[in-house]
């Protein structure tokens, strides 16, 4: 059992978007902490290049 | 079966946010939830380079709350391309069409991947209008960076970019807290978006902020008039005092709480083990709020349309509408319009310019739509998230439970589960509609509407119940198997 993600307990509580367990080898892979850092990253590359402009 | 094998080679290369490897601990999933919200709201504060400030409008209009994100920001999408997505793959995952079976892995891959290109579509498809069409978010005229310098038209590419990365930024973050944190991140980005807008209604130190207009009734800054001629009474129940709006307020957090613990519960017992009983509870509001969101997005992109026709349409026929600025007056759009205040439709009072009958069609309108949409999305939502009769009998089933007094078949099971899901789940999908129309019309604090306060309250109960499991399950390791979990 418990094929959908976010299954909580009996009762399914998914969100919008479903992810599923099952993951094909030719996904590239990201890491949760590249997501962050990317946009850390250009939230601040936009505020520099608003202070320059 | 076409579709699929032609598919299959950029649906299975979509990229994704690596899973976790076993547990993740409590506080681990805390930090992941605490970072991306700390990131959502540090983009919002991020204005859009070449954006002329000032001038620029809000094509989400009141939608906005729900939809979340902020104006002129680098979230200037918001959740609005997910949500538009999510109602393509509902409609037609609720119909059938997709011949997709989510219990097969291949086809598990194939859904999310769809899932993925619809959202990036329809991030562009959201985008492309906001910048290219009318002045929703007008260019500079020029900017220049460095030694580079750009015209508009390259101004306004370069803000469809920054809109559509911020879009893509927003689909991977839901992803992040869905995979690592707790609860989902449009969930996450909503309940922000709400309470941000209802803390500023209360205390925001200028007009339409709670606090502030009261001290100004209260030290006759704001004339109130007589309280007997009717005039005081209206400015202080639904004008600057928005007394009607503050109660409206706290009425849909009890209702919803309340409403939440409204349930049918079916006894289980375990097959092996004696003594051992469970109940499995089909809630009042079984689907969720969820749903409404989308309902809501539907009215949200009919409106968005509008507002792109008439921009761009200068011999738009009456019938279809008539605009004075960004509000439809009349036509086919101003029907379709929800009731988002007291203002929009209390046609006694002067703020009105249409005629009651208008007015009453308007409202109709509405609540048809809110109260039919409310409960067919329900029933869609209940089907594709495996929360079904037939789900949820085969759930039980592997759980090894069994209903006291029936035969322990996943067929009897599902018998009956299908007297009461598909009831409850039209009945708790119309009731919400209601909910949420009431609210509007009455007016919220801080104009959240009616549906952001549903969907704030519920996700965040949601969010309570699911914290309380983790913690349970954090000092019973043994519980993490009866929840099926690894």
């Amino acid at each position: 059992m418990d094929k959908g993600q976010n299954t909580g307990g009996l009762m399914s509580s998914a969100g919008l978007v479903r992810y599923f367990d099952a993951e094909d080898s030719n996904a590239i892979q990201i890491d949760p902490k590249t997501v962050i850092a990317t946009g850390v990253m250009i939230g601040v590359l936009i505020q520099l290049l608003t202070f320059v402009a | 079966m076409g579709w699929k094998e032609a598919a299959e080679p950029v649906l299975t290369r979509m990229p994704a946010v690596r899973r976790p490897e076993g547990h993740v601990p409590f506080k681990r999933k805390l930090a992941w939830t605490a970072g991306i919200l700390v990131l959502y709201f540090f983009l919002t504060n991020i204005a859009l380079l070449g954006l002329q400030g000032g001038e620029a409008t809000d094509i989400f209009g009141e939608f906005r709350s729900v939809l979340a994100g902020e104006m002129g920001s680098l979230m200037q999408v918001g959740i609005g391309p997910i949500v538009t997505a999510s109602i393509v793959l509902q409609l037609l995952g609720g119909a059938n069409l997709l011949g997709l079976d989510t219990d097969d892995p291949r086809d598990q891959v194939l859904y999310q991947g769809l899932q993925k290109l619809l959202v990036i579509i329809m991030t562009a498809l959201t985008a492309l209008p906001m910048v290219f069409a009318g002045g929703f978010l007008p260019a500079q005229q020029s900017l220049a960076l460095g030694g580079l310098e750009f015209g508009q038209t390259e101004i306004q590419v370069l803000m469809f970019t920054q809109i559509f990365i911020g879009g893509i930024l927003i689909l991977y973050m839901d992803e992040v807290v869905s995979k690592w944190g707790i609860g989902s991140g449009i969930g996450l980005f909503i309940i922000a978006s709400v309470s941000q807008r209802l803390v500023t209604g209360f205390i925001q130190p200028s007009a339409d902020g709670f606090f502030y207009d009261w001290y100004r009734i209260l030290t006759g800054q704001i004339e109130t008039g007589s309280l007997v001629s009717g005039d005081g009474l209206y400015t202080l129940l639904l004008g600057e005092g928005q007394i009607v709006a503050l109660l409206t307020t706290l009425l849909i957090f009890s209702i919803v709480v309340y409403a939440e613990s409204v349930r049918v519960e079916i006894p289980l017992s375990h097959a092996r083990v004696k003594g051992a009983r469970g109940r499995f509870p089909v809630k009042l509001i079984y689907a969720s709020v969820l749903p409404m969101i989308l309902v809501r997005a539907l009215q949200a992109n009919i409106q968005f349309m509008g507002q792109i026709l008439n921009s761009q349409w200068a011999g738009m026929p009456a019938w279809l509408g008539n605009y004075s600025g960004e509000e439809p007056v009349s036509g086919f759009f101003y029907y379709t319009a929800p009731i988002y205040s007291p203002q929009d439709w209390m046609w006694w009072t002067g703020a009105v310019t249409q005629d009651a009958w208008m007015v009453l069609i308007r409202i109709s309108v509405d609540l048809t739509f809110m109260v039919i949409g409310g409960a067919i999305f329900a029933i869609f939502w209940v089907e594709t998230t495996n929360m079904g009769p037939e789900a949820t009998a085969r759930q039980i089933q592997n759980s090894g439970m069994q209903i006291p007094g029936f035969r322990q078949n996943v067929g009897v099971i599902e018998k009956v589960m299908e007297r009461y899901i598909p009831q409850v789940t039209v009945i708790g999908g119309a009731l919400v509609g209601l909910l949420a129309v009431w609210a509007n019309m009455l007016g919220t604090v801080g104009g959240v509407t009616g549906t952001g306060l549903l969907l704030a309250v519920s996700i965040t109960y949601k969010l309570y119940e699911e914290i309380a499991e983790e913690q349970m399950m954090e000092m019973h390791p043994m519980m993490r198997q009866m929840f099926g979990r690894e």
